[in-house]
């Protein structure tokens, strides 16, 4: 069986950096962007199993991402990651279908439980 | 007699010279605010560091908004501390400005502002790795940070090289060899002969010329530099090991330093270099060139030093050495000696082998270097001595904890045997070699469990060693490398063993004080407020301790599978630039430099970062809190003092600034179980400890009485209704106490309540009465009981200080009670003090509840 792919959308690179270091340890084989416009595209190349996504980015933001994705692959996880400041929006993206939200600064450990379920 | 009167009432504090003397209220309060706003400092300080210890995705959104709310409390504090302390201190604006817009540069990722070409190593920060390169920044790290002996030098930056190739007009030259497919070394020598043809711009020559000057009126006209490349990605995650150019021995000429520095520019272009960089994934012209002139060292010796072992083993480092120059090591043309150590404990040479060392390369007199034979009686002999060894060790094994990974460390020892350490970059490659270790050690679950799930967690990890038990701080000099330390209390202090100690332990303490934010620092496993570590383990035991979010669990012996796991976790953030980047922001806010307050960098000058600055505001608000309320005098006129009925006649009177005593309006007296304040209940408990004290006074012998009446005046000259009175001035929290029993007066200033952080006890003691020897002796009594109990104590002829911070309540009314019985036991001690033997024998009975004279 081959790993389970994870995709990390942040426009700071440190995020994914210290996300793929991370995740990587646990066996996943992850993909990180620091936009949505060539995550999306890479997403049209080929599945991922859950898409760690920021919600404010410049362009296309986090919840355009989850609909975009949704609709590509219904299947696949979102997780959504957002500063303290965007609650209000996170909690708004909770009633669509993403998998779990977490503000930053976000656990490790827990991000890495939730992917955990996400793929249960 | 009014010298001496002056000297005594000096020794209590001075006074406000303003005439518009605070009340003790105002004093009081303004004391609480800052320390209130520390601790919300200290507060967001540990939590910035938790959030940046690698278990967090953070973004700088974060670090921006955590270190704004900082920075506001801060000042806060700053405001009541210039309140409290009259302006005393205004110099620390200005040290906390400059602080603050340091952090703000590293936030913002302000880097030098365009057009700086040359920058003094002093000047370095971390977010300029971009601007003076790997090699010159981590340089600049081991001299501004680590304050290691790096020879002084400056940076000429990659502004420097845009600027020089724009002048001499290459940069399309560049392009069209980045565009090309396949690039011809026939271009490439064209490139570098243009730059070596090339002239220096104008604003770049001035920059070199005066940096060049300030060397010159440092070293003088003998001195040579080192012009050393250091590419922007020279020593970071490729090592570029040996691709550019390093001209030595350039003399302090600036045209020899500019045709140096134009060498170094064109070894960017070398058919090899370029070849490197391409296998890297670099094109022609992605890679800027900076260069690092560095003073030449006048080396007897030289060599490297790999910090792990070629195998993979962490445990052991490696020390290549031969005689003058370490150009042969470096390159590895010579049979060098090698040295190999054992680290982390006290240096142990494991073996060495002396190399033939056929020839050495040396400084020329005018400039440059030349290789000669080695001579006769040199050659086959040791280019270190075992102290030389272990000194290189010492200084490597601190370096490679800084850095968090294994080094390949260049150095040279000096003609008077001064060691200087002169590059410092990633090993690579030996990472992967991990050593096979057999699981020769049985599963942490079979091992014996000393200790489970204790304590509060300060830096999570896992360290083990042998158990170092410290019974008193000043034991601490004789800390053995790599042991765990296990401590009553825990303190800045520790600050010295930061870098070797594999664990720490505490019986009290809090997550927040400054000794844990040293240890989050310095990545030290530690737990506090374990309650009785310090009865669990023993002094020489083995053990290995791992903490974890339920607390600190410690097994019996060395268990190698947990020391290995966290050696991979710990390591693994580490590698990341950005989070090195993003991190290094904590060395201006949560490094400890001010320790100890006798030292004379305890000043606003000293302070280099915010938790310095909190430091400071802490220790001289204390300060100013004992030297106001010392005025006993002021006090009594403003406020209304209350008699305190006790069943032994201890004479207090004490003055309630708020919720310190529990009397009505107009009561003139209260009864023990009126009194509210935290610590003077304790204090007064432990007078009344039974058999303390002694109401038969010993009989003081006539020498003994006209030697006291020499030396003490009568104080209390100004005949008020409380005249001989002992006066307390409290709050619930706060007490101090001037004190006279005898003919000895003492002053008790301490603040005891739920916030282990605020707490703190000042204790002076100025003996009187008997002659100077019994004098002493009493003082090195309570100088050993107070240790005991973990004071720091210092003394000066017959006047004792002695301070204990950082403990929780139920740890303070522990010691405070200790402390009132100490009062009461030793108001006649002196008078019977007559061997030195007396004073162990007292000070055990002390410690062991015996208060029989």
């Amino acid at each position: 069986m081959s790993a389970n792919r994870i995709m990390v959308i942040d426009d700071e690179k440190i995020v994914g950096d210290m996300a793929k270091l991370s995740l990587e340890q646990e066996g996943y084989a992850v993909e990180t962007f620091l936009s949505a416009e060539p995550a999306l595209e890479r997403l049209k190349e080929e599945k991922f199993d859950v898409v760690v996504t920021d919600l404010k980015m410049k362009g296309i933001d986090g919840m355009e991402v989850l609909r975009i994705v949704k609709k590509l692959y219904p299947e696949t996880k979102v997780i959504m990651i957002t500063a303290f400041a965007n609650l209000d929006a996170a909690i708004e993206a909770l009633r669509g279908d993403v998998h779990d939200f977490f503000p930053k600064p976000v656990k490790i450990k827990e991000l890495k439980a939730s992917i955990q379920r996400a793929l249960n | 007699m009014k010298n001496v009167i002056d000297r005594i009432k000096s020794l209590f504090g001075p006074s406000r010279e303003d005439g518009g003397a605070l009340s003790i209220k105002t004093v009081f309060r303004n004391f609480k605010e800052v320390l209130e706003s520390n601790n919300r400092a200290l507060e967001i300080i540990a939590d910035m560091g938790d959030k940046l210890g690698g278990d967090y995705l953070f973004d700088i959104n974060y670090i921006k908004s955590a270190y704004s709310e900082l920075a506001g409390t801060v000042s806060n504090s700053l405001q009541n501390f210039d309140a409290l302390t009259a302006d005393k201190y205004l110099k620390l604006h200005e040290v906390s400005q400059r602080i603050d817009s340091q952090i703000k540069r590293l936030i913002y990722d302000v880097t030098p502002s365009r057009g700086v070409m040359v920058l003094s190593f002093k000047d370095i920060t971390w977010n300029m790795f971009r601007d003076v390169g790997g090699k010159s920044a981590a340089l600049a790290e081991m001299t501004n940070y680590l304050k290691l002996n790096i020879p002084e030098g400056f940076a000429i930056t990659t502004s420097a090289y845009d600027e020089f190739v724009g002048h001499n007009l290459l940069r399309e030259r560049i392009d069209s060899l980045r565009k090309s497919p396949a690039v011809e070394d026939r271009l490439l020598k064209e490139l570098s002969d243009l730059i070596m043809s090339g002239t220096v711009p104008h604003d770049l020559d001035n920059a070199i010329g005066s940096a060049v000057e300030k060397i010159r009126e440092t070293f003088g006209r003998g001195c040579f530099l080192a012009v050393r490349s250091s590419a922007e990605e020279e020593d970071g995650e490729h090592s570029f090991a040996g691709q550019f150019e390093t001209v030595l021995n350039v003399p302090l000429d600036e045209k020899a330093i500019k045709d140096a520095y134009k060498k170094v520019l064109a070894s960017l272009f070398s058919p090899n270099a370029v070849a490197y960089q391409t296998a890297l994934g670099y094109r022609v012209g992605d890679i800027k060139m900076a260069a690092g002139c560095i003073v030449m060292v006048d080396a007897a010796k030289s060599g490297v030093i790999y910090t792990i072992a070629p195998n993979g083993d962490r445990e052991i480092m490696v020390i290549n050495s031969t005689w003058g120059l370490g150009v042969p090591v470096v390159e590895g043309q010579t049979d060098a000696d090698m040295f190999m150590v054992k680290k982390e404990i006290e240096p142990e040479l494991l073996g060495t082998r002396s190399g033939t060392k056929e020839y050495m390369v040396v400084r020329l007199e005018g400039g440059g270097v030349e290789r000669v034979v080695t001579p006769e009686g040199m050659a086959g002999v040791p280019s270190l001595n075992a102290e030389e060894v272990s000194e290189l060790a010492r200084q490597a094994v601190y370096i490679e904890k800084h850095f968090r990974r294994p080094l390949d460390i260049e150095w040279a020892i000096d003609k008077s045997g001064r060691v200087f350490i002169l590059q410092a970059r990633s090993l690579l490659g030996m990472d992967s070699a991990r050593r096979d270790t057999a699981r020769r050690e049985r599963t942490p679950e079979s091992r014996p469990v000393l200790m489970k799930d204790k304590g509060i967690v300060v830096q999570k990890g896992a360290g083990g060693g042998r158990v170092f038990l410290l019974r008193h701080p000043g034991e601490i000099d004789g800390f053995p490398k790599g042991s765990v330390l296990v401590s009553k209390y825990d303190s800045s202090n520790f600050v010295r063993i930061m870098p070797y100690v594999s664990a720490i332990i505490t019986d009290v303490g809090a997550p927040t004080s400054h000794m844990a934010s040293l240890c989050r620092e310095f990545r030290v496993p530690t737990v506090v407020n374990t309650g009785d570590a310090t009865r669990i383990f023993e002094h020489g035991q083995e053990i290995t301790l791992t903490v974890d979010e339920e607390g600190a669990t410690a097994y019996d012996g060395i268990v190698n599978e947990l020391l290995e796991n966290e050696e991979k976790n710990s390591m693994r953030m580490e590698k990341l630039y950005e989070y090195r980047k993003r991190r290094y922001v904590l060395r201006y806010i949560s490094m400890l430099n001010l320790v100890d307050p006798m030292l004379d960098n305890f000043s606003p000058e000293g302070c280099r970062t915010m938790h310095d600055i909190l430091r400071f505001m802490h220790e001289k608000a204390v300060v100013e809190l004992v030297a106001n309320a010392g005025h006993g005098g002021e006090i009594l006129k403003k406020h209304a003092a209350v008699k305190l009925d006790l069943p032994i006649p201890a004479g207090i009177v004490a003055i309630d600034i708020g919720g310190g005593l529990e009397t009505g309006p107009g009561e003139g007296k209260a009864v023990f179980d009126q009194i509210s304040c935290i610590p003077l209940r304790a204090v007064v408990r432990g007078m009344m400890h039974a058999g303390v004290w002694h109401a038969d006074a010993v009989a003081l012998k006539v020498g003994d009485f006209f030697s006291s009446m020499m030396r003490m005046p009568d104080l209390t000259a100004d005949r008020s209704e409380y005249v001989g009175y002992n006066v307390a001035v409290v709050s619930g929290e706060y007490l101090n106490l001037s004190i006279r029993f005898g003919y000895h007066f003492t002053v008790l200033d301490c603040y005891c309540g739920e916030n282990a952080r605020n707490n703190h006890v000042y204790f002076r003691f100025i003996g009187g009465a008997t002659d100077m020897v019994k004098r002493s002796r009493r003082v090195e009594f309570i100088s050993s009981v107070l240790k005991e109990f973990g004071f720091t104590v210092t003394t000066k002829g017959d006047l004792l200080t002695g301070r204990l911070a950082n403990v929780n309540r139920d740890g303070m009314e522990g010691v405070l009670d200790q402390l009132g019985r100490l009062l009461a036991f030793t108001r006649q001690l002196d008078a019977v003090l007559n061997d030195d033997a007396s004073v162990e024998r007292f000070v055990k009975n002390f410690i062991d509840g015996k208060y029989t004279i």
